[in-house]
């Protein structure tokens, strides 16, 4: 074993096996936080197999040659525990947050799903329709259809492009032995990271994780992701037209990496136009409402244009999208929206910016990052979510490269990213016989 | 529990516990003023109060308010729920008595500007015509309109409809703060990193000046007579995939004596490990359908009990005859002692953790208060689940799974009535 680094409280070490282990101790409340991340997502699969990662994320809840089906959920509840999981693009994460006297019970659970789930023909197809069913509830929302087509528009060679749940086809073709091939080739310990957070004593759950863990073989490196998305030439603009009780539209640009030096420049410039990310893709949506002094709510939404305005910036391994997207106000046309968009970028270009805006973004970065990481279930999720994508140093240093973000970086990052003929832009349109009602405007509002 | 509470002359009840792990604090304020309160016609005027509160109060315009909101990283946030309105705030320690003073200016004088009242409907309106496209939004409202009748204060939808917004003015929305935005019944939540007895006198004194007409008793809301047969309801909506399909009975009031037995048997039925019973036939063994859960929404007045799942077309008929039969067969059978055990295990066993955060310990005294059970109940609650017996929660299926005087909804792609007799 590797000598443990200390930082904040924070131990990280490696096991032989190549498993990296991260422990924070949070004595708050009598509950532990287990997470265990492998480093496989949707950019690790190719047309013909989208959507494996996350089907085998379903079927690693299927029980394993020494846990049966049933209690691989129950025994998190019987410990008062929550559980989850979830597959994105370039991670794949299972969590318990229970009480802390089950801490060893949930390693060996976590241990025994890395190494011996069953994926049985029966519970393959089984699930094949439970898949297909998840994938057909998200199409019910419109606007899951313009999403789609604006990453795969803006993205034309990095396997990002394609939705983590994947293509119906291939959900439809997808074999059992393509599942436990993907199964096998990832979920070993050199390509995972095991987190735990919360009420316990740190030598003491590392001897834990060390007989746990510590006997699984490590497995052949699995292979990288080689494709670089290629500089985009020239704007691209799509529109649909569906049944949907509004109009959208869906704006990506080309956004930097996580490790990029320019991510905390984006976090900063997403602040002043629209009141700052989350970089919690777990829990960082709970119980926000706008940011109703940023730049894009005032234009847009007190400029009586949209009814909601959302933006997106994911951590990644990868250079990724950044994404805005506005609900246009009933009667009003995308177009108009556009405009005043391009108006609110263009003022970050030409550096139109007070000190007052970079610190009142910085203000809410700092606020929202502590947080959003307060419980062991979101701290152990962001140590363990940074980790996979690139190292959890990359978030716990946020706040220090945030706060080093001048105006300057703000106006050049805008000019290299924001430009009109790097984006894509993609409109949703109501269509179908209610859309008349849909689309009409409304008296008192206008 | 480290939890205190006071009353104030004006009858508000503040609550503090402290929590010194992180700089962070959670404030919640609970109003008996929720969407049940709507006066009728103007169904919709509790969300558009709570949308209100923060665009234009006391001598602040909306533009000063969200700048210091904003300035400071605080998170802001006001809904109506069925029986309550609640604003939360999610702070960095240091800024509370400047917030706790925010919001007494907000709760005890909104203006309602004009201008913010139109811009508002405006967006309500957007929200109403995205609601009305989606499945999942049809089939709850449904279940609620058929479960509780015209007129009942559950029988309305939340952001009501175009009309009743369209009929929402400036001078109603005065009127129903004056009516139901009093201190009298309303709860002020906050835990986190404070000395409580030293949060509580900071609450006090800001929140004294918030007058009252008079006390009040906590609202009636009559209960709704369950149905007299099985009711049937199709919402086809274009566009759509996959439909939303519910089961919805009349369920029971927050402080019955039934609740710990209903958990319970909510728990058995589609709640434990991956949705309890339904969640083994529907999901597990038949692969028709990504979720499938029921519960209980039990509050001032007896709320709905629901089971609600989301299927293909094709699996319509077969996903509605598990969910009748998993239904029929607890009836009938009863559940085992051992679904029972593990049911109470986990329910009194996940308590702490619901209270782990600030935002949680806040929300759930908030809730144990207003509802009249005390601050103590997350210390009580588990003991009530663990005395729950066997036959408690068969004699609460038997009371409240009442098949034959159910409502069923299916809300998405058009299908066959036949198919859902």
């Amino acid at each position: 074993m590797s000598r443990p680094r200390a930082r904040a409280g924070i131990k990280a070490t490696r096991l032989p096996n190549g498993l990296t282990v991260i422990l924070r101790e949070m004595r708050h409340a009598p509950v532990v936080s287990v997470w265990c991340w492998y480093r496989v997502g949707s950019r690790d699969e190719r047309p013909g197999i989208t959507g494996i990662s996350h089907w085998v994320e379903h079927m690693n809840f299927k029980g394993t040659r020494s846990i049966r089906k049933d209690d691989v959920t129950r025994l998190v509840e019987l410990a008062g525990g929550t559980w989850n999981g979830y597959t994105w693009l370039d991670v794949t994460s299972y969590f318990e947050t229970v009480q802390s006297d089950a801490l060893e019970a949930m390693l060996r659970l976590e241990a025994s799903r890395m190494t011996e789930c069953l994926y049985s023909r029966t519970e393959v197809d089984r699930e094949r329709t439970v898949v297909i069913s998840e994938l057909q509830g998200s199409e019910n929302d419109p606007r899951t259809y313009l999403d789609k087509e604006v990453t795969g528009t803006a993205l034309q060679a990095h396997p990002y492009r394609w939705p983590t749940i994947g293509y119906l086809s291939d959900l439809r073709a997808i074999t059992r032995d393509d599942l436990y091939a993907h199964y096998r080739r990832y979920y070993v310990p050199n390509n995972s990271i095991l987190v735990v957070a919360g009420d316990f004593d740190t030598p003491r759950a590392l001897g834990l994780v060390r007989r746990h863990f510590g006997k699984i073989r490590a497995g052949a490196d699995p292979p990288q992701v080689r494709t670089q998305e290629p500089p985009q030439g020239g704007e691209r603009r799509l529109t649909l037209r569906r049944p949907s009780g509004a109009a959208y539209l869906d704006v990506a640009f080309h956004a930097p990496a996580a490790a990029d030096p320019d991510f905390a420049t984006l976090l900063l410039l997403d602040g002043i136009l629209a009141g700052g990310p989350t970089v919690n893709a777990w829990g960082g949506h709970d119980g926000r409402g706008p940011v109703k002094s940023s730049r894009l709510y005032r234009a847009l939404v007190e400029g009586d244009l949209a009814s909601e305005v959302s933006t997106s910036v994911v951590p990644t391994r990868h250079p990724y999208l950044y994404r805005i997207v506005v609900t246009a106000k009933q009667g009003i046309e995308p177009v108009r929206i556009e405009a005043a968009l391009d108006t609110e970028i263009d003022r970050l270009a030409r550096g139109d910016l007070e000190p007052r805006d970079l610190e009142r973004a910085r203000n809410q970065f700092l606020a929202r990052y502590a947080l959003e990481s307060e419980s062991t279930t979101d701290a152990a999720h962001q140590l363990g979510f940074f980790e996979t994508i690139g190292g959890h140093a990359l978030f716990l240093d946020l706040p220090r490269r945030v706060a080093a973000v001048g105006a300057a970086d703000v106006a050049r990052l805008a000019r290299a990213r924001l430009a009109a003929d790097r984006r894509t832009v993609g409109t949703l349109v109501p269509a179908g016989p209610s859309a008349v009602a849909a689309a009409a405007p409304d008296g008192p509002t206008r | 529990m480290n939890a205190a509470r006071t009353a104030l002359g004006n009858g508000l009840v503040i609550i503090a516990r402290d929590n010194r792990a992180a700089k962070s604090i959670a404030v919640r304020l609970v109003l008996e003023a929720g969407a049940a309160f709507d006066p009728p016609g103007q169904e919709g005027t509790a969300a558009l109060a709570a949308d209100l509160l923060d665009r234009g109060a006391g001598a602040l315009s909306a533009g000063e308010i969200a700048g210091y909101f904003d300035d400071l990283g605080v998170s802001y946030s006001a809904a109506a729920r069925r029986d309550t309105l609640e604003v939360e705030f999610r702070l960095l320690s240091e800024h509370l008595p400047g917030i706790l003073e925010r919001l007494r200016i907000l709760a005890a004088e909104p203006t309602f500007p004009e201008k913010e009242v139109a811009r508002q409907k405006g967006l309500m309106l957007t929200a109403i015509a995205e609601r009305d496209q989606d499945t999942s939004s049809v089939c709850e409202i449904a279940l609620a309109q058929a479960v509780f009748p015209t007129g009942h204060p559950y029988h309305a939808p939340r952001l009501g409809t175009r009309d009743s917004v369209r009929r929402i003015g400036r001078a109603g929305l005065l009127a129903f703060h004056q009516a139901r935005f009093r201190p009298s019944g309303a709860v002020l939540s906050m835990a986190g990193d404070f000395e409580r007895t030293r949060a509580l006198e900071i609450a006090a004194g800001v929140f004294a000046s918030w007058t009252d007409g008079a006390g009040r008793a906590r609202a009636v809301i009559p209960d709704a007579p369950a149905p007299d047969r099985s009711i049937i309801v199709a919402r086809p909506i274009e566009g759509k995939t996959q439909a939303d399909i519910g089961l919805g009975f009349r369920g029971l009031r927050r402080l019955s004596p039934d609740l710990p037995a209903a958990l319970v048997l909510n728990s058995v039925v589609g709640e434990f490990a991956l949705g309890g019973r339904l969640g083994k036939a529907i999901r597990d063994r038949a692969g028709l359908a990504y979720f499938v859960y029921s519960r209980f929404t039990a509050g001032l007045g007896a709320g709905p009990f629901v089971v609600r799942s989301g299927v293909a077309p094709e699996g319509v008929r077969r996903a509605l005859d598990l969910m009748r039969r998993t239904i029929e067969r607890v009836r009938r059978h009863g559940v085992t002692p051992a679904e029972v055990n593990d049911s109470k295990r986990a329910l009194a066993a996940a308590v702490p953790r619901r209270m782990e955060t600030n935002t949680e310990s806040a929300a759930v005294l908030a809730d144990a208060e207003f509802y009249g059970h005390g601050i103590d109940y997350p210390e009580k609650l588990p003991d009530l689940i663990r005395a729950v017996t066997k036959t408690e929660v068969e004699e609460a299926a038997e009371r409240y799974l009442t098949l034959g005087r159910h409502v069923l909804v299916v809300a998405g792609p058009t299908i066959d009535k036949e198919t859902l007799r």
